[in-house]
């Protein structure tokens, strides 16, 4: 599938790091940067680089075919729980699925997204791996 | 001013190999005026429904070829697309062009071409009803967040993998009875361990098959539904909301978009879903019919699969599940499958004065209801 290169460019700061939008008016915390609280509407926001760490809440194994996704089946699509506090959405990669859990802790780590065909434009954007035990 | 449905007509739900969209919507328009005593030339609005024409046909504004091609002169024709809710979208737009009395006769027509590339090309597609800056571009399919539901709704009520598959049986029986349906085969718990995963614990057997079909109903005011061949039925109000998306829901099982809705069109028109209201609702996948019926206060939380039982009415066509899910023109077929309960023509006898369908995209993202009333 093909993608157009500025709108990856301008949405760098979603897929090639984590932030999380903290309102002033509600307190609450949602992820992405974003223009307005997607809680209460107010302007009042900060952001907040995420340290891309969390707990994995929710996932599936998923089989869903779509054009250039053939060789990345099947893939672990998951809720995290950030250690800021919003819950993202996102893949779970490089796991073993027997050893996969809720509650396994997951860390942020910049992968493959998709790519065009061989010879194409390559899509990178961040997933999540268990956190590795140092 | 009131709007009433006096025509409707479907083509069968199938993968049309061998007819283009014009054909298709033909033949379910040519049904709808034959049966309403009305003809092309009466037509002051054709508002036509679609979700994906501009991704798989790359046709945009389709209505000025369906004018074009189908013999309607002096129309005005206008082109609604708002995901898997189009088709409610459009019947709102005509309901209000007649409430407002700027037209007393609009056709309404809805269609989709979904088997015009194979099922992973197609997928992309339908992925297009997630938010594309978000999901669409990791790659989330539709299909994920019925899972990731269908996990939280069992884990929540101690609701088994097994028991939720009763509403996909319930689906399969409708349609065997409804001539358009797609899925005409009855199917049994005991194929859920076979059957094709789709995103674990989801499997074929959970979810709406890929479909073509075209669906036509024509809205009008009173003084020409007084005259029209058949029995009218009201259209009688049209009500919506939007949702979080589901990554910053509360909580996954409660589908609040849906019951905001049905709290203000009940709370409007005085009247109360029960288990034996005629009820057509969305089960993209067999979860979401669940948590839709729950929504809309017919059933109570967590008890949705003891009441599919209980519901006689509860999508006579099949459902999205059975009937198949053509998707610009599903809600039409919904709206025409309760006409049909109401004016006594379906498969099953209905007494109720009222009928409710209910539309959405993706995960209760944009929840639409139409609530129906007989001729009075």
């Amino acid at each position: 599938m093909k993608h157009s290169i500025s709108i990856f460019w301008r949405l760098k700061d979603n897929h090639y790091k984590i932030y999380v939008t903290k309102c002033g008016d509600c307190g609450r915390v949602a992820p992405l940067k974003r223009l307005k609280c997607p809680y209460c509407g107010s302007r009042n926001v900060e952001h907040i680089e995420s340290r891309g760490f969390g707990e994995l809440i929710n996932y599936t194994v998923s089989y869903y075919r779509t054009e250039g996704s053939e060789q990345y089946l099947p893939r672990v699509v998951g809720l995290v729980k950030l250690d800021e506090g919003p819950v993202i959405i996102g893949e779970i990669t490089d796991v073993d699925l027997n050893e996969l859990s809720i509650g396994t802790r997951v860390e942020a780590v910049l992968r493959k997204y998709s790519s065009e065909d061989p010879n194409g434009l390559i899509y990178y954007g961040l997933k999540f791996i268990p956190v590795i035990k140092k | 001013m009131k709007t009433y449905v006096v025509g409707s007509g479907v083509t069968k739900v199938d993968r049309h190999y061998d007819k283009n969209y014009l054909v298709l919507i033909d033949e379910a328009v040519g049904k709808t005026l034959a049966n309403s005593g009305l003809d092309a030339s009466d037509i002051e609005y054709l508002v036509v429904s679609t979700a994906f024409s501009e991704s798989i046909l790359n046709q945009a504004d389709p209505s000025t070829y369906i004018a074009q091609n189908l013999g309607f002169r002096n129309v005005k024709a206008l082109t609604v697309s708002s995901g898997e809710v189009s088709g409610a979208v459009a019947l709102d737009y005509a309901h209000a062009l007649i409430r407002s009395g700027k037209a007393s006769r609009v056709l309404v027509v809805g269609f989709e071409k979904m088997s015009e590339y194979p099922s992973w090309v197609i997928n992309r597609v339908y992925a297009k009803i997630l938010e594309y800056e978000v999901e669409g571009i990791k790659n989330v399919a539709p299909s994920d967040y019925a899972a990731l539901i269908m996990n939280d709704y069992m884990r929540r009520y101690g609701v088994s993998r097994e028991s939720i598959i009763k509403w996909s049986i319930k689906m399969h029986e409708n349609a065997v009875k409804t001539p358009h349906a797609q899925l005409q085969f009855t199917i049994s718990a005991d194929s859920l361990s076979k059957a094709l995963r789709i995103s674990e614990p989801l499997t074929m057997l959970d979810s709406h098959p890929t479909s073509d079909g075209a669906a036509a109903l024509l809205l009008v005011n009173e003084s020409v539904a007084k005259k029209a061949g058949t029995t009218p039925i009201e259209l009688v109000d049209v009500e919506s909301s939007v949702n979080l998306p589901i990554y910053l829901r509360d909580d996954l099982t409660y589908f609040s978009a849906t019951a905001a809705a049905y709290k203000r069109l009940s709370s409007r028109n005085g009247v109360k879903l029960t288990t034996n209201t005629a009820v057509n609702v969305y089960d993209t996948y067999d979860i979401y019919g669940l948590l839709t019926i729950e929504a809309l206060e017919i059933c109570a939380r967590g008890e949705a699969v003891k009441c599919v039982d209980e519901m006689p009415y509860l999508n006579v066509g099949g459902g999205l599940k059975a009937r198949g899910h053509p998707v610009g023109a599903t809600p039409l077929y919904q709206v025409h499958e309760l006409r049909e309960l109401m004016s006594g023509t379906s498969w099953i006898k209905y007494d109720g004065d009222i009928s409710l369908a209910h539309a959405m995209s993706g995960p209760d993202n944009n929840a639409w209801l139409i609530l129906l009333r007989g001729w009075v």
